[in-house]
């Protein structure tokens, strides 16, 4: 290492996977190439950088806002601008558990909205699919296109101290951040000059190019008409949507541009009513048709699920999807994996504890310090209790809301969430990071990114990576 | 053309257009007002440009600047027009060129950035607003040569044309109110200079006509000349144009919408300097405005027509 401390103060954390450092204090290999790049670059420059990486974001219109007292102030995803490594054995690992995963999801939504072997044959119990609040009971038996339920997903990742990956949750519904993989990157080519080229890292430019080939296959017209529908521009991911738009070269809709007339879905044009084939939607479920959920959604478009049972238009995701990524589904993944696939699974479940049942309730509250409870419709980092940090106090209150309805609950063991280098005050410090990359599945198979959105818990010990609760994110270098 | 997307682009460049013409107006009444204050005073300029319920005067230049740029409550505030602007082309990114959208974006930032206020107090005010405007050369600069020709752009230049006519009819107006008040020649001819600065049409009045001022000289050139490209009838020629290309692509509706736009721009056309001196300015300014407000409610149908 040359006269420069960057490394300096670098305190791993007790029993933490780092992505930079192996137990023995030595760089990983993946991290060569860039640590060369820093050990050459003075923490001025660095800083400079960040500053630079602050000024594109807010330049290039990346950006989310808020409104307080009638006055909206853009704000930016705040972005770390070390890359985080992953190497070309680790990437194979995750896109082969990643398929297999979502093969298995997506036979189990189908299964479920049809003849429920899985059911029949008590792999999961009935009631649990039937009081779950994702499950839709309007999607029974309808048939969708090459059997496609979940066509874009996030499936979140963390990687543990034994340096496996584990799935933290299966975003199977309206997952956001793939246009953070796609600016972060973009970002990074203009911060470091030459640098990704030289450690061979693979492009992720062709993300928008592939949705659209899977959004088109659904269809068999030449020229189907493709829209994306937003909540609108004061809905935090309406960046997303507005890019996703552009680079797919689709229009960009909102519920008030569409209408349905004879189960048809159209959009209200200046030379008056076109026809609708395929929408990529980004309203949840609940917003989607005032006439089947939600009454008082102006978000959706009335009548839209009945055009979509009719065959007449198809909705990406399917609607119902979020029956699979449901926190107390979740526990059943790797059984669904052996029942559909006869495989072991790939990628691990964290170990999760049902409250509802009274055995795991009592081990669960025994060891409360070490645990983080989650309700099983929550999302968001929301509504957690993270038991390390609980004062008594609040433990207590937990676990009386807990009391009311304990099959609403799970825990699951606090997680070492593994640590990546960040360029925090002029110096690296290591934080807890996740993964989401994000799969593509249509009529010829899945297709993953060779990239994703790596989270990062900015907050000196935190573990909670999402950006509502003061997280950031991390270009994600997957290397050839 | 997604209904809604032809909305926003036609508001998008109002916005815009409108925001240019406010800040030439203020610039040449900076200017004029340090020459003689009580012939320009600023009372005239906020009472015309912010909404009608507006309770805020000043004459004080730097308070009044200051105001017609980033006071929020100002409806016409550049900061709020830039603010519209820029939602508007948020929404459509999809249909205007990436560096169309870039530049709105940073005018946005530029206009928000915390020191900027500051500057307008310490240093030179006409700098300050020649570096906002240069904003809008940017724009049209941009749209001119990144955005093709198509649906997209017609509507964005139907927007235009309509503000600027708009504009000019407005300015044009104000100084007839003040020049209605003095019988002093000259200074009838200071207010007549004033309104071609404030369209920028001073210059090329000059080559035309050199300084002397004759007042049916002036009012053919805002309002007939076929050259100079903040004259009304320049715009309303310009508005028929890409309304009559919308037409033809089925965009808009034949129907009222190209009869108006013909009647307009031919009883512009063959109106004599005789003629509108008879039937007195400010009535030719409020048929053209009339005209425009129905050819504006047109277009609105066509947008509304499918909800």
């Amino acid at each position: 290492m040359k006269d420069n401390n960057l490394f300096s103060n670098y305190e791993k954390l007790a029993s933490t996977w780092d992505e930079m450092y192996n137990d023995n204090a030595e760089f990983r290999s993946q991290y060569d190439g860039f640590i060369k790049y820093l050990e050459n670059t003075s923490p001025e420059k660095l800083s400079k950088k960040e500053d630079l990486a602050k000024q594109l974001f807010m330049s290039q219109g990346v950006t989310f806002t808020v409104y307080n007292d009638n006055e909206g102030i853009e704000k930016i995803f705040p972005f770390d601008i070390v890359p985080r490594v992953i190497t070309a054995a680790e990437w194979q690992k995750i896109e082969a558990g990643i398929k297999q995963r979502l093969k298995a999801l997506n036979l189990f939504i189908k299964d479920i909205y049809n003849e429920q072997f899985i059911i029949k044959d008590g792999i999961i119990p009935g009631e649990l699919i039937y009081s779950c609040p994702n499950f839709l009971r309007e999607m029974k038996g309808v048939k969708v296109p090459y059997d496609v339920y979940v066509h874009i997903s996030g499936v979140d990742l963390i990687r543990n101290n034994d340096g496996e990956f584990y799935v933290l949750e299966d975003n199977l519904r309206t997952p956001s951040g793939v246009s953070y993989m796609l600016e972060n990157r973009e970002i990074s080519k203009r911060l470091f000059p030459g640098i990704l080229p030289k450690n061979n890292v693979r492009s992720v430019s062709d993300y928008p190019n592939l949705l659209y080939k899977k959004l088109k296959e659904l269809s068999n017209l030449s020229k189907p008409n493709i829209v994306l529908l937003t909540p609108g521009i004061y809905n935090s991911a309406y960046y997303e949507h507005t890019t996703l738009a552009r680079l797919m070269g689709i229009e960009l809709v909102e519920g008030s541009d569409l209408v349905v007339k004879n189960h048809f879905v159209y959009m209200k044009t200046t030379n008056g009513l076109k026809q609708v084939d395929i929408i990529y939607r980004r309203v949840d479920d609940d917003y989607l048709d005032p006439l089947e959920f939600n009454e008082k959604s102006v978000l959706g478009v009335a009548g839209i699920m009945a055009a979509y049972r009719k065959g007449n238009v198809n909705i990406v995701n399917a609607p119902g999807t979020g029956i699979a990524d449901d926190k107390a589904i979740y526990i059943y993944v790797p059984d669904m994996i052996k029942y559909y696939l006869d495989e072991e699974p790939l990628l691990k479940n964290i170990e999760t504890y049902q409250l509802g049942r009274p055995d795991e309730l009592e081990y669960v509250t025994k060891n409360i310090k070490d645990m983080v409870i989650k309700k099983t419709d929550g999302s968001g980092g929301y509504g957690m209790l993270m038991g390390h940090e609980a004062t008594d106090e609040e433990i207590k209150d937990y676990l009386n809301t807990v009391s009311k309805k304990p099959e609403n609950f799970i825990a699951q063991p606090i997680l070492r969430l593994s640590t990546a280098p960040c360029y925090i005050d002029g110096k690296l410090s290591p934080r807890c990071i996740d993964l989401r990359p994000f799969a593509l599945s249509g009529r010829d198979g899945i297709d993953i990114c060779p990239g994703g959105l790596t989270r990062v818990a900015l907050k000196k010990g935190s573990l909670v990576v999402n950006s509502s609760q003061g997280g950031g994110s991390k270009d994600t270098w997957i290397l050839e | 053309m997604l209904s809604r997307v032809a909305n926003n682009l036609i508001w998008l460049d109002r916005y815009m257009e409108r925001g240019s013409g406010i800040l030439s107006l203020l610039k040449v009444n900076y200017y004029a007002n340090q020459d003689s204050p009580e012939l320009f005073s600023w009372t005239p300029v906020i009472k015309n440009f912010t909404a009608f319920d507006n309770e805020y005067y000043t004459e004080d230049a730097l308070e009044c600047i200051d105001f017609m740029v980033f006071n929020t409550n100002n409806s016409n505030s550049i900061l709020n027009i830039v603010t519209k602007a820029r939602e508007n082309a948020r929404s459509v990114q999809e249909h205007i060129s990436r560096e169309l959208w870039l530049c709105v974006n940073n005018y946005y930032l530029y206009l928000t950035d915390k020191n900027l206020r500051k500057r307008l107090k310490e240093e030179d005010p006409v700098q300050f607003l020649e570096d906002l405007r240069k904003h809008h050369l940017i724009y049209n600069g941009t749209t001119d040569i990144t955005q093709e020709r198509g649906t997209s752009y017609y509507f964005m230049n139907v927007g235009k044309f309509l503000e600027r006519v708009n504009l000019i009819a407005d300015f044009t107006s104000l100084k007839l109110q003040e020049i209605g008040k003095t019988s002093d020649s000259l200074e009838k001819s200071f207010y007549w200079k004033n309104l071609l600065l404030s369209i920028g049409g001073y210059q090329f009045y000059l080559k035309t006509h050199k300084s002397t001022f004759n007042q049916d000289h002036v009012i053919t050139m805002v309002f007939q000349d076929k050259l100079f490209p903040r004259s009304v009838y320049y715009c309303v020629n310009k508005l028929s144009r890409h309304i009559t290309r919308l037409i033809e692509t089925n965009e808009l509706e034949k129907k009222n919408l190209e009869f108006l736009i013909g009647k307009l721009e031919s009883s512009i056309k063959y109106t004599t300097i005789e003629n509108i001196n008879e039937q007195g300015l400010n009535n030719f300014i409020h048929s053209i405005k009339e005209d425009i407000s129905n050819i504006s409610t047109n277009i609105n149908a066509v947008y509304n027509s499918n909800n």
